[in-house]
This record gives structure tokens, C-alpha cells and sequence, in this order.
């Protein structure tokens, strides 16, 4: 049986043109390949250093 | 696909060839982004729009980059009615690739029409009013909001699922399987939808348990539950086959009662519309008439002041025109003026000009009339004075005095400064007995010649005449 209180919680409002650009702007574009990247590049950053220190 | 330390376009080794960078994991990384954005684009294509919603954010969790999932994914939103968060995605999505990116069409095609983009605006605030009346218990008003919503953007999933639940909250649950069918018939794979559906469809068919599908199914008849009552519709009952003349009969019923339905609907209607363009033409006409009245009204009162006008100037041009006017007191002055040059006549002369003194007033005259009249005037009297003097002095030095006043008294008026005319004058009054004259002449003579011997005499002759008197 659907409990309607808890599936109002579900429903939430739609954005409107005025928050448009707030939206895009506040918009959280990190992806797995920036991750990667970023690993990535730490890893060779330390790999050089350890070679600089032996 | 291109090398995230260098950007060369990759091959197909697990290392760049450029930079000799590793990008294994890298180009599987996007390849998983490749694999979401195709199982997005699947399921846009069957219509399961919240499954592609899912895929295409995972590929771009993947890689931001996949412009064409960003895209896809916007006109997804956009189907949805969400058209907001569509422009979030197309402009992002035109940002991270400004060239060659259908996102700008897309962007032009809903900013370009600024009516448009308010009413979907208008839309959304309202929809996001409902939601905010539902919280508030007010969730009549915001049926009536969502009808209004849904009237502007039958495609809004989230307004037709909202509707249903209130629909459902009320047991109304024939509404909510329209609206649940409406939603379906957007995005086939839409969880919620499925999942409200079922239980529409279970208080729909209470006795078929738990199998939605079974209402569906070729069975004697249909039991569902409206409200409070339990209602069964047969299944599969076909009408008995009648006879021609009972279905002759029905379309001429039918035609009865279509042809009744249009003398008492649609006729009064058509009427009443007829009414009322009658009465705004009448309206309109009415109001033309008024302004033509007014219009007429003014042209009428300028005609009666010009007409006045008129009169006053044909009555100045009759003052000019007329037996008296100006242009025949000018006329006879001309005349005047030649007779005096052509015969030298002082008598008629002077005549002449006291006629036109006694006709118009010579001072009211034009410049031109002034000054004709007065080198005239100035020509003829003097030498009228002199001669009516002369003549007047020789009868009173021959001692005719009643013959001398005449000329004497024709003297003075033609030249009131003639000292000795006027002395004359009041002799001769004198001796003639006619006292109150010769006392009037007397006082001319005091009053205008004082330092004279004549005025010395006049007092005393006037003082002996009063004193007699």
C-alpha cells in the first residue's frame, strides 16, 4: 500500500529559469577520468621524488 | 579519442605513442563512458526515458566530455518537460565544446521564442506551487494547479505522476490510471509510474490479487472497485445482431436526438454570438456617431462665427461702398480738389469741404484722406476769409452795417484769428442793437486778442452794454 506522505518526499521541485544559472554553475562536473588523471599524475610525482632521494 | 598528457589522438596501444604516457586504464575509463552513453541512447530509443537518464549519468560520470551523452541526455530532460534542466546540460554541454555542438540549436530553438520560454517557466512555477500546496494539506488546489500545468505541458512526467498520487490519495482511481497511462506513454520505464500503476490497478481489480495484468486478461467480466461500490463489466459480451429496421431506427433516434441537440445547444449559441457582434457593431457605430455629432456640432458653431464674421465685414465694406461711405466721401474730395484746380472757385471749395465735414469725421479718415483735405482746407479758406473780410470791411467803413455782418460773420468763421473782422463784427452788432452779440463778439475779442488796443475798447463797450442790459 503506497503511503502518500512518504511519496510526496519523493517529488521535488523542478527548477525554474531563474535558478538556471546557479544550477550550472554550482554543477559538480568532476569525473572518473579527472580522478584518474589525477592519480595518475601523483603517482609519477612520487615515483620521480623517490628517484631524486635514492 | 585523444592522450590526457599530451592530447595526440590515441592508438590502439595501452600507451600514448607521443608521450608514451600510460592510458590503459584511461581508455577504459571512457570506453565504460561509451558503453553508458549507448545503453542511454537504447533506452531513449524504446522510450525507458528514466533508464536512459541513469545511463547517460553514468557515462558522464565517466567522462564529462561525452558531449553526446551531455546532449542526448538534455533532450531526454527536455521529453520529460523538465526543460530547465534540459538548458543546464545543453549549456554546459556548449561550454566544454563550444564548436560544432547541436547544443546551440537546441538552446536557439527554446530562447528564440520568448512567449514560449515564459509559458514553460510560468509552467514549471507552477508546478513547483502544487508540490508546495500538497505539503500544505491543500491538495485541492493543487490538483487544480496540476490540471493547468498539464493543460500547457502534457508531456510533464512529474506533474502527471504528482496528479495521480492525489488522485489515488482521494481513491479517485480511474483518474490516476489515466494519468499513470499518460506517463507511460512518455517513459515507459519510469519505476515510480510502474510502481503506481500496479497499485491503481490492484484497487481497480481487488479480487485478482495480485496479478495487475489480469484485468487484462479474456475473462467473463471485470470487477474493480470505484469509490465505494464494487462495479463488474462483462468482458467479451458482444451485442445480439438486430435487424436492419432496428438499426434504421437507431440512426434516425440518433439523428433525433443530434439535430435536438443542435437546435438546443449550438443554435442558442451561434445566437447569442450573432448578439453579441450585433451589439458591438452597434456599439461601434454608435460611438462613430457620437463622435460625427460632436464633429458636426463644432463645425456648426464655426460656421455661425464665421457667419458673424461676415456680416461685420460686409458691414465695413458698406461703410466704405455706401451714399455716405468713405469711398464716396473720398470721391467727392477728389472732385472737390479738381474743381478747386480747374476753376480756382474759393466758394464752391469751401463748400465742398464742409459738405465732407458734415458727412464723416474727418480726424477717423485715412492719412491720405487727412492730409488731401487739409492742403485743400489750408489753400481755400484763408483766401474765403480774406475775400468775406474785404467785403465785410467796405460795407462797415460805408456805414451799411447790417450788410456787414453777413460777410463778417462768414469772415470769422473762416478765420477765427482775424482780430479786426471780429472787432467789426461786435460794431456792428452794437449799433444794430443786437446787445447779447455784440457782448459775445466782445468777449472773443478780450479772450483771444487781451494785449490789444481792440480788447481795451471791447471791455469798454461791453461793460457800458451789460450795464445797460
Amino acid at each position: 500500500m503506497i503511503n502518500f506522505e512518504e511519496e510526496l518526499k519523493k517529488f521535488h521541485p523542478s527548477l525554474e529559469v531563474e535558478d538556471a544559472v546557479d544550477a550550472i554553475y554550482s554543477q559538480d562536473l568532476t569525473d572518473m577520468a579527472d580522478i584518474l588523471v589525477k592519480k595518475i599524475m601523483g603517482t609519477e610525482e612520487g615515483n620521480i621524488q623517490k628517484g631524486v632521494k635514492e | 579519442m585523444f592522450c590526457y598528457q599530451c592530447g595526440r589522438r590515441l592508438s590502439k596501444h595501452d600507451f600514448c605513442t607521443s608521450c608514451r604516457a600510460d592510458v590503459g586504464l584511461y581508455k577504459k575509463v571512457m570506453y565504460v563512458s561509451e558503453m553508458y552513453y549507448n545503453e542511454g541512447l537504447e533506452k531513449a530509443c524504446v522510450r525507458d526515458l528514466t533508464g536512459a537518464i541513469v545511463s547517460l549519468r553514468h557515462s558522464l560520470k565517466f567522462n564529462k566530455n561525452n558531449i553526446m551523452a551531455r546532449n542526448l541526455l538534455g533532450l531526454v530532460y527536455f521529453e520529460m518537460g523538465e526543460t530547465v534542466t534540459a538548458l543546464r546540460e545543453w549549456v554546459t554541454s556548449k561550454n566544454l565544446s563550444p564548436e560544432k555542438n547541436i547544443a546551440d540549436e537546441y538552446i536557439d530553438k527554446v530562447q528564440s521564442n520568448s512567449a514560449r520560454l515564459d509559458s514553460i517557466n510560468q509552467t514549471i512555477k507552477k508546478y513547483n506551487r502544487a508540490l508546495a500546496l500538497c505539503s500544505q494539506d491543500s491538495r485541492d488546489l493543487a490538483v487544480i494547479q496540476l490540471k493547468k500545468v498539464l493543460s500547457l505541458n502534457p508531456r510533464y512526467v512529474s506533474a502527471h505522476q504528482l496528479l495521480a498520487l492525489l488522485y489515488m490519495e482521494r481513491e479517485e482511481w480511474e483518474r490516476a490510471e489515466r494519468e499513470l497511462r499518460k506517463c507511460l506513454e512518455i517513459d515507459r520505464g519510469n519505476v515510480q509510474t510502474i510502481r503506481y500503476l500496479k497499485e491503481v490497478e490492484q484497487m481497480l481489480a481487488p479480487d485478482e490479487g495480485i496479478k495487475p495484468s489480469s484485468r487484462h486478461r479474456k475473462d467473463d467480466s471485470v470487477r474493480y472497485q470505484s469509490e465505494n461500490e464494487v462495479i463488474i463489466q462483462p468482458l467479451n459480451v458482444r451485442e445480439p445482431k438486430r435487424g436492419g429496421i432496428s438499426t434504421l431506427l437507431n440512426i434516425g433516434i440518433g439523428l433525433v436526438v443530434g439535430l435536438a441537440a443542435m437546435y438546443f445547444l449550438v443554435v442558442p449559441a451561434a445566437e447569442s454570438r450573432a448578439r453579441n457582434e450585433e451589439q458591438q457593431t452597434i456599439l461601434k457605430i454608435s460611438n462613430e456617431s457620437d463622435v460625427k455629432t460632436a464633429r458636426i456640432q463644432e463645425l456648426e458653431g464655426q460656421i455661425e462665427t464665421l457667419k458673424g464674421d461676415i456680416e461685420s465685414l460686409y458691414g465695413e465694406i458698406e461703410g466704405y461702398v455706401g451714399v455716405d461711405g468713405t469711398l464716396q466721401t473720398t470721391e467727392i474730395l477728389l472732385q472737390v480738389a479738381a474743381a478747386y484746380v480747374e476753376t480756382g472757385d474759393d466758394q464752391t471749395a469751401a463748400a465742398g469741404l464742409a459738405d465732407i465735414a458734415g458727412r464723416v469725421n474727418i480726424e477717423e479718415m485715412t492719412e491720405g484722406f487727412r492730409r488731401l483735405y487739409q492742403s485743400v482746407n489750408g489753400v481755400v479758406m484763408p483766401k474765403l476769409a480774406q475775400s468775406y473780410f474785404q467785403e465785410g470791411s467796405r460795407l462797415f467803413n460805408a456805414s451799411s452795417y447790417s450788410e456787414a455782418v453777413g460777410p463778417l460773420e462768414q469772415a470769422v468763421a473762416y478765420d477765427e484769428a482775424n482780430e479786426e473782422a471780429l472787432y467789426m463784427l461786435a460794431q456792428s452788432y452794437r449799433i444794430l442793437g443786437e446787445n447779447e452779440k455784440a457782448i459775445a463778439a466782445y468777449d472773443k475779442v478780450i479772450a483771444l486778442f487781451p494785449d490789444s488796443w481792440r480788447a481795451d475798447n471791447s471791455k469798454s463797450y461791453r461793460d457800458r452794454l451789460a450795464g445797460a442790459n
